[in-house]
């Protein structure tokens, strides 16, 4: 034979493999499907820029945003800011600005201002017809140093719905010490104190007291007022005031506001990690142990088939739950379970494989010109079952991940990470009531592991269709 | 080796299944640190009284004997297997954690275990004749479009988890249409006094029906599927044409030849499919709140609740054994081709 560079003979054999299996119009939707969760897996920081642990970054319980394209825009809104703040003074010597920044400005005052007041204005366009969901906002005043000032100075915030009315958000207040001064009750719709201040109803929320269901321009005003003579530096930090919609990104949030989105992108990774490795030790093990049965026989064989048979009557899931119980829930132990104890079914299949194998010509040739058992497993028998293993691959990996996602369901997954399966799960313990269920957080991650299921499945169920004779012949 | 011989050799099998899983159990709930390692320690850093804490001890198995310094002996490895092989045989579980009542008495006194056998027996039995109906039909006519629309759904239905087919559910038909309850097993209002008869099935009925629907799809794709594929195989036989030859109606040879013939690898399959029918019903009573052995299962996991954990892990592993040598005993009798090997 000679040894000219060619391409290697088992990528060949690779690629007429995938161009027959995709030839299969189901294949080929399995392998586009398969796709789709490997690329969502890989480039998952770049889909989306949180964690699925972060913090939440809307309001608990919001729809996708894009629902208004279903039920129109009115009713509702998204996450709005505030602008940068922008300062104004009643008389332009009154005060210089060491530092500003878009949320905080550094005021000082010479003794010898004449007095007057300082406005500092953020401003919002408001683009919604509906109100936000929930507003929280800051207000900190920092008088550096120590003691007490030389003048006492009034402060005061309000929100300014501009040509029709004046929201207090924080009362008048009189500071004459250094120190740090935030506005009570603090500036959050959900805290009673804060409605009630604004003069509504315990069971009303400050946001759509504040912010109509309309498109307006407000202002979010932070006034200074100085006697003459004052002195000193007052520092004004996070003045910010943030809207909180109604409805969230692609797949909305959950009931603690956390993006649901990245929940599920990030979820496929752990779902193919744990499906992939899973199976990758099942398969392993049936290999060795069908293998060994099917060609070493004997005593061996009527060993390991008994103990395979006994584990294969023992149902997996309940096995699995005590287990995880006992041992303690983390990924590692899941998958390692998981992959421990999907061998049984393969190994048979191997080693019955074996069997009929062993007894063929080729075999008896390669035995009688010397081969070792080890050569002639290597060469000849397992060239023989790489098909078998393809599909039981195909179809091993599905039922990993789905018994993953159950035991996640059932509050026995890893509680440092966020599958699929436990998404599923505290949507259904927190909708303990039915209104609770929100289908935004249901429909993701259960049609992720529908549909990562189906794509092994189809892709199993057209290799076997490729391999198994007696298949090919009916179609 | 006659049918008789046959029969032996499963008993005897199931025999050495039922050891085995309670070998399995004692590892787990024995050897493993997790239960009993708590307590152990719990127990052994007590302080107070020394013959309290020693009575503790002895009630728990933690020691057999005290030395004369009263030093804990613990028993040994085999005296510990025995108490609990014995226990096991005689389905002495122990007291639930959570109640304090007997672990039996919370199983079946509560009517917790005639719930789950509602659920799953409804949820068998429909599956298993809709599963089986709809694969002859579609064998009948395999290649057709009813053929490849049922094959698609059947696999859609397998590949969707019981939990997510289950949470589904309950947002169409619970949420968005108000026709069936989310969940338990019987209105509260029963507590002050239950309605007549009549009305009492029908509600329990209206409460039965999303988690066996759950089940159910998840059950009848596989019935489906194999029946397909084994009356497939079955329809291309010799007497098949033959029976056609003879004039006989298409629904006689379907059902009297064809499925007569292809119903042992199905009935093969209802046993063998039993634990994970079982596995799906834990689900699906957690999914719809149905006060069963798989709620009960689900509370303990959150309770740490191992009696129970390891009485549910026994019960089910004994009703998956039985079920494979009923289906045993069943394929001796009907096959007439088995060889007593």
């Amino acid at each position: 034979m000679s040894k000219t560079t060619r391409v290697p003979f088992w990528l060949i054999r690779f690629r007429n493999f995938l161009v027959l299996l995709l030839s299969n119009r189901l294949a080929a939707v399995g392998m586009f499907l398969l796709l789709m969760f490997v690329v969502m897996a890989a480039a998952a920081p770049l889909l989306t820029p949180y964690r699925p642990t972060g913090n939440a970054v809307s309001a608990n319980y919001d729809p996708p945003t894009w629902i208004t394209l279903i039920n129109g825009p009115v009713g509702y809104s998204q996450n709005a800011q505030f602008s940068a703040l922008s300062v104004n003074m009643s008389s332009s010597g009154l005060a210089t600005i060491p530092t500003k920044t878009g949320n905080s400005v550094a005021l000082d005052f010479a003794g010898s201002s004449p007095g007057g007041t300082v406005q500092i204005t953020e401003t919002l366009s408001y683009p919604y017809q509906g109100s936000p969901k929930q507003i929280i906002g800051d207000a900190m005043i920092l008088i550096p140093g120590s003691g007490a000032l030389n003048k006492s100075f009034n402060v005061t915030a309000y929100v300014n719905r501009i040509g029709v009315s004046r929201f207090l958000f924080w009362s008048p207040t009189t500071i004459n010490k250094t120190g740090t001064y935030n506005p009570s009750p603090a500036i959050n719709s959900g805290n009673p104190a804060f409605n009630s201040q604004l003069g509504i109803g315990q069971q009303f929320s400050a946001a759509n007291y504040v912010f109509a269901a309309e498109k307006a321009n407000y202002q979010y005003v932070l006034t200074i007022s100085v006697p003459a003579g004052f002195s000193g530096r007052i520092n004004v930090s996070s003045f910010d005031l943030n809207l909180f919609g109604n409805t969230w990104g692609i797949f909305g949030t959950d009931d603690a506001g956390h993006d649901i989105f990245t929940q599920v992108v990030y979820g496929a990774r752990l779902s193919l990690e744990v499906g992939l490795v899973a199976t990758g030790i099942g398969i392993g093990l049936g290999l060795l142990i069908g293998l060994m049965a099917g060609y070493l026989g004997k005593i061996v064989d009527e060993v390991l088939m008994r103990t395979t048979d006994m584990l294969l009557v023992i149902p997996f899931l309940p096995l699995l739950i005590v287990l995880v119980a006992t041992i303690g829930p983390s990924l590692i132990y899941i998958i390692l379970l998981i992959g421990f104890f999907s061998w049984m079914g393969f190994a048979r299949v191997i080693r019955s494989q074996v069997l009929s194998l062993r007894e063929r010509p080729f075999i008896e040739a390669a035995k009688a010109s010397g081969a070792g058992t080890g050569y002639i497993t290597v060469r000849h028998i397992f060239p023989n079952i790489v098909s078998l293993t393809y599909v039981n691959l195909a179809l091993t990996v599905p039922a990993s991940i789905v018994t993953e996602a159950a035991l996640s369901f059932l509050g026995l997954g890893d509680p440092t990470v966020i599958t699929w399966g436990s998404m599923l799960g505290a949507a259904n313990s927190v909708g303990a009531t039915v209104s609770n269920l929100a289908w935004w957080w249901i429909l993701p991650p259960g049609l992720s592991i529908a549909l990562i299921s189906l794509a092994f499945i189809l892709l199993g169920y057209a290799m076997d269709e490729l391999f198994n004779p007696r298949l090919r012949r009916r179609r | 080796m006659g049918l008789r011989g046959y029969l032996v050799k499963r008993l005897l099998n199931t025999v050495v299944l039922v050891i085995f899983v309670i070998i399995l159990n004692f590892v787990i709930f024995e050897l493993l640190p997790g239960p009993n390692g708590a307590i152990a320690n719990l127990t052994g850093r007590a302080k107070g009284n020394p013959q309290a804490i020693h009575n503790l001890q002895l009630q728990l198995g933690l020691c057999q004997s005290f030395d004369s310094n009263g030093k804990c002996i613990p028993p040994s490895l085999w005296s510990k297997f025995f108490v609990y092989f014995q226990n096991m045989l005689t389905f002495n579980f122990g007291q639930s954690q959570q109640t304090g009542n007997s672990v039996l008495h919370d199983m079946i006194g509560t009517g917790r275990l005639w719930n789950t056998l509602e659920l799953l027996g409804t949820a068998t039995a429909i599956s298993l004749i809709v599963g089986i109906l709809l694969g002859v039909v579609v064998a009948a006519r395999r290649g057709g479009v009813f053929d490849s629309t049922m094959v698609t759904v059947s696999l859609t239905t397998f590949s969707l988890p019981t939990f997510f087919m289950g949470l589904l559910l309950i947002l169409v038909f619970a949420l968005y249409l108000p026709w069936f309850p989310s969940g338990g097993v019987t209105p509260s209002t029963w507590l002050l006094g239950t309605p007549p008869l009549l009305q009492q099935i029908l509600t329990r009925i209206r409460y039965l029906f999303l988690p066996a629907l759950t089940l159910t799809l998840f059950f009848y794709g596989g019935n489906l599927l194999l029946t397909r594929a084994t009356m497939g195989e079955a329809l291309t036989e010799d007497y098949i044409t033959t029976a056609r030859a003879k004039g006989l109606p298409e629904r006689t040879v379907l059902f009297k030849h064809a499925l007569r013939n292809a119903s042992l690898p199905i009935v093969t399959n209802a046993a063998l499919a039993f634990g994970g029918i079982l596995g799906g019903a834990i689900i699906t009573e957690t999914v719809f709140n149905w006060d069963g052995l798989g709620l009960w299962l689900y509370n303990a996991i959150y309770w740490h609740d191992f009696p129970v954990l390891q009485a549910m892990f026994y019960i089910i592993a004994l009703c998956v054994i039985g079920a494979n040598l009923v289906s045993d005993i069943v394929y001796g009798m009907i096959d007439p081709r088995i060889k007593y090997e």
